[in-house]
């Protein structure tokens, strides 16, 4: 278990502890200025969803493979975790079919037969 | 599995019923001091603010023409109404929700307690075998009972509604059904503690076959309960994301998304857009994030303090809070019951200042917001209900490096329940 290795005096979850609350202060932050705090470097939309994105992902690691044990415990758990995560793109993939912005701006790949219509 | 371990006396249970009443003297207490005390203060300071703003209404409205220094001090003064207005439903609705849930706390623990300390008294002359596996018929009634529930739940609230303003009109079969379900949730669950208090570490049942072969099978059991969380919760999220992609929201207007530039600002208002831009609007949904992750850190602590045979008690004021293993694992406990309770208090304070914004469910963009926020807030709170019981057999039996087990298969749906948050904070409140 992961409570047997120290770093510093502490153990794994103490310093998932902190990672998540530091990250956590940072996409708050991130949100809520509009520029880099002492610069004119202006935080746009992209540059926002990016952090969300990124640092929802680096949460959501230290949570499951740490908190939850997924990192220590057996494949199958973290094999039953993912499952769902299929079903998840599955679901991606019909928002990003059923958007009207899919028409134009996804891939050929992404939309098979979509011009089927228009070339009838 | 079903009452094997340790021997409890019945009368042990009897300290539930007290947790009851204790958690009850807190909720009237707070619910005094908050939801009525202060919150009385608040609403004569709104009142008089209210006066102030009509009365400078009539007087500006009496002049031929207004200054621009009268229409500042006008707008800032109506500025200030709201302000008071929020401070105001802040302590009422907190009071409320405190008092709510500590009533729904002793309900809880409290039947549970008297259901079980009523039970006869077990027979241990015979020859049966203590540390035998058993099945447990708990889990199967409590899911009939929540679909017995579920059943009569659209009208159930219905029903509440009328009740509460004395109408006769609706369907009170409904209604029963409803609360056959409840009484039923209530006997399984009892019966399932009476069943896990005396487990001692002995007679966990092991998986026997593929794919979860050596393992628990309650771990096993609350892995694919977990799983199928996921997916309850990718629906909300990716109907969340099938929406929001289309909305033309002012930042997507102003970030000159091609779709959106015939469409003026303000058409479309998020949840987003009234909490992310202001430090006092973010910082409950803030908040909210860092209780759950410390929340989660806190049970850890408890799982960990069980597990560790060795443990010492820390020096200093620690010491003093935790001055054996039992109390600390039961503190650690207390502590995330605290931390779930204050996210609890802390989203409905913020749902009421949505409401008093003109952000309600009638809406798309509320009606996604309210039901993923509020599933969520459901899974913290049923959490919560269960934790009431860990800090029960913390208190009593006790939790130790044999039978932690419920501590780690518990903590792994509050992680869990923390990961979702790390999705929908993000979603709802920032994005």
């Amino acid at each position: 278990m992961g409570e047997h290795v120290e770093y510093w005096g502490k153990d794994i979850y103490f310093w998932n502890f902190i990672v998540l609350m530091f990250f956590t202060l940072f996409e708050v932050g991130a949100v809520f200025f509009d520029t880099v705090p002492g610069t004119s470097i202006a935080i746009t939309k992209m540059t926002v969803w990016t952090i969300l994105i990124v640092v929802g992902i680096i949460k959501g690691f230290g949570i499951a493979a740490f908190f939850m044990h997924l990192k220590d415990d057996p494949r199958i758990y973290t094999r039953t975790a993912l499952f769902p995560v299929l079903f998840v793109l599955l679901m991606l993939w019909g928002i990003g079919l059923s958007n009207p912005a899919g028409v134009t701006d996804l891939p050929s790949w992404c939309t098979p037969n979509w011009d089927y219509a228009e070339i009838r | 599995m079903s009452g094997q371990g340790a021997h409890v006396e019945n009368g042990i249970w009897m300290r539930a019923v007290m947790m009851g009443g204790i958690f009850l003297t807190i909720g009237v207490l707070l619910f005094a001091t908050l939801g009525v005390f202060m919150a009385d203060g608040k609403h004569h300071a709104w009142e008089d603010l209210e006066d102030d703003y009509h009365h400078m209404e009539v007087e500006l409205d009496a002049q031929a023409t207004i200054s621009d220094h009268d229409a500042e001090e006008l707008e800032h003064l109506h500025h200030e109404v709201e302000q008071a207005h929020l401070s105001y439903l802040s302590y009422r609705v907190s009071g409320i929700t405190i008092l709510l849930m500590s009533i729904a706390y002793a309900t809880f623990i409290g039947i549970g307690g008297f259901l079980n300390a009523s039970k006869p008294k077990a027979n241990h002359d015979d020859d049966h075998d203590e540390h035998e596996h058993h099945g447990s018929a708990s889990p199967i009634i409590f899911a009939f009972g929540i679909m017995i529930f579920l059943a009569g739940f659209p009208d159930f609230v219905v029903a509440c509604k009328a009740m509460l303003s004395a109408d006769l009109t609706p369907d009170f079969a409904m209604l029963s059904l409803s609360l056959v379900g409840l009484f039923t949730i209530v006997i399984a669950v009892s019966n399932w503690w009476f069943e896990d208090l005396p487990f001692d570490g002995h007679g966990e049942q092991i998986a026997t076959s593929y794919p979860f072969e050596g393992e628990h099978i309650r771990k096993a059991g609350l892995w694919v309960f977990i799983m199928s969380e996921i997916m309850v919760f990718a629906t909300f999220f990716s109907s969340y994301l099938r929406m929001r992609t289309e909305w033309c929201t002012d930042w997507a207007i102003r970030d000159g998304v091609e779709a959106c530039k015939d469409v003026p600002e303000g058409t479309v208002v998020t949840a987003s857009d009234l909490l992310r831009y202001d430090f006092a609007t973010i910082l409950p949904g803030a908040i909210n994030t860092f209780a759950l992750i410390i929340s989660s850190y806190t049970i850890v602590l408890a799982l960990k303090t069980a597990k560790n045979a060795k443990w010492e008690a820390p020096s200093g004021l620690m010491g003093k809070l935790m001055p054996t293993r039992k109390a600390a694992v039961r503190n650690y406990l207390i502590a995330t019951l605290l931390l779930g309770s204050l996210f609890i208090v802390l989203k409905l304070v913020e749902w009421s200042h949505l409401v008093a914004e003109g952000f309600d469910i009638g809406t798309v963009q509320g009606s996604i917001f309210y039901v993923a926020t509020g599933a969520h807030g459901l899974h913290v709170f049923i959490g919560l209900l269960v934790m009431l019981y860990l800090i029960f057999k913390a208190d009593t039996v006790g939790y130790d490096e044999n039978n932690a087990q419920g501590i780690e298969y518990f903590g792994l749906y509050w992680h869990f329940v923390d990961l979702a948050w790390v999705v929908i904070f993000p979603a709802f409140y920032l994005y």
